[in-house]
């Protein structure tokens, strides 16, 4: 299953006292990161109301590197090949180059780290959980050419969710959000 | 660079703001879909007319993510993309064939892309980037579905950009 730390809202909402709500449950840490960022206002309305949120509370500030070695380990469990989907292969490309790219950006050493090939359900969470982990690290990147990088590579692996599904016979667009969205709100 | 894609930029260019980027990254949104209704409507049939209906439904819910950011931000939206915009933005849609139409939503889809991008290196309030990641992400995967539609390969991109 794709961990679910605290950290969000749903992002459906279209009233804005529903989004204001929305807000408050969020300072108060009890939306799943799942349901994430919704009322995406909310979760402005969030942050610029009551600081950062409790995921981010007491946590000393970490440098560009130590967040782009972070989201290193989740590109590498999510490029793992995949196992019988056909154009799989394209993708396990792609997912190296961004591998090549983050390690190099962090000034870290990509060596002897093998990645085991995974069949096509095991594939889909470790691709969201990269999407998750991408999106999640954009505030915490000082430097805005990397924010951009990371955002290039969020939305390369949104494509690789969409493409796996597509290959698969499944909806490959079955939300709005790239996966950050669940059904309706409580 | 396309007739879309500059229009595009060109308006989250003249953006100086927060709210100025963000209103530009809702009227992209709000064109979007009215431009998916309007391949609905017109030169789309069958299964991707139905596809094109949701996207709409997708892209209308991008643009209030957009809209209560700047609720959030307390600034008002008082104008909203209408039919007029999307015949300057994509002129001729809802007359063009299947293929035009798909190649101009896609066109579409990647300079929103771009130009969410663009937020990621100006955007000063840097919590909403998230937001917008996850509309960029959402657009990303339609653009996915409009590529094999149009049999371009690869449907992916290592880096994508939008462009």
């Amino acid at each position: 299953m794709v961990t679910a730390p605290v950290l969000g809202v749903r992002l459906t909402v279209s009233e804005y006292d529903r989004s204001i709500r929305a807000a408050s449950r969020l300072r108060a840490g009890s939306y799943s990161r799942r349901r994430f960022l919704g009322a995406a206002g909310a979760l402005v309305g969030g942050a610029l109301l009551g600081g950062c949120g409790a995921e981010e509370a007491g946590k000393a500030p970490r440098s560009d590197a130590d967040v782009l070695r972070e989201l290193l380990r989740h590109e590498l469990t999510a490029g793992a090949a995949v196992i019988g989907v056909a154009g799989s292969e394209l993708i396990a490309r792609q997912d190296a180059l961004h591998a090549r790219r983050l390690a190099g950006r962090a000034g870290t050493d990509l060596s002897g780290r093998p990645a085991t090939a995974v069949h096509l359900p095991a594939a889909l969470i470790r691709k969201q959980d990269a999407v998750f982990a991408y999106v999640e690290a954009l505030p915490r990147l000082a430097d805005p050419a990397l924010r951009v990088l990371v955002m290039q590579l969020a939305a390369s692996e949104a494509e690789h969710l969409a493409a796996l599904r597509l290959e698969a016979g499944d909806e490959p667009v079955p939300d709005a959000f790239a996966g950050f969205t669940e059904g309706p709100p409580p | 660079m396309s007739g879309i894609a500059a229009q595009v930029a060109e308006r989250f260019s003249a953006a100086r703001t927060d709210s100025g980027m963000l209103t530009a990254a809702l009227f992209v949104e709000e064109t979007a879909a009215l431009a998916y209704a309007a391949a609905a409507e017109g030169p789309l049939a069958g299964d991707e007319r139905d596809l094109a209906l949701r996207f709409a439904g997708h892209e209308r819910e991008h643009a209030r993510v957009f809209e209560t950011i700047l609720f959030a931000l307390t600034v008002p939206v008082r104008e909203h993309a209408a039919e007029p915009d999307l015949r300057v933005l994509v002129p001729g849609l809802r007359r063009a064939g299947r293929e035009e139409a798909l190649a101009r939503l896609a066109e579409l889809e990647g300079a929103a892309i771009a130009g969410h991008q663009m937020l990621g290196r100006r955007l000063r309030a840097l919590d909403a980037l998230r937001s917008v990641a996850t509309v960029m992400a959402g657009g990303a995967q339609h653009l996915v579905v409009l590529r094999r539609a149009l049999g371009d390969e690869p449907v992916t991109r290592t880096l994508e950009s939008g462009c």
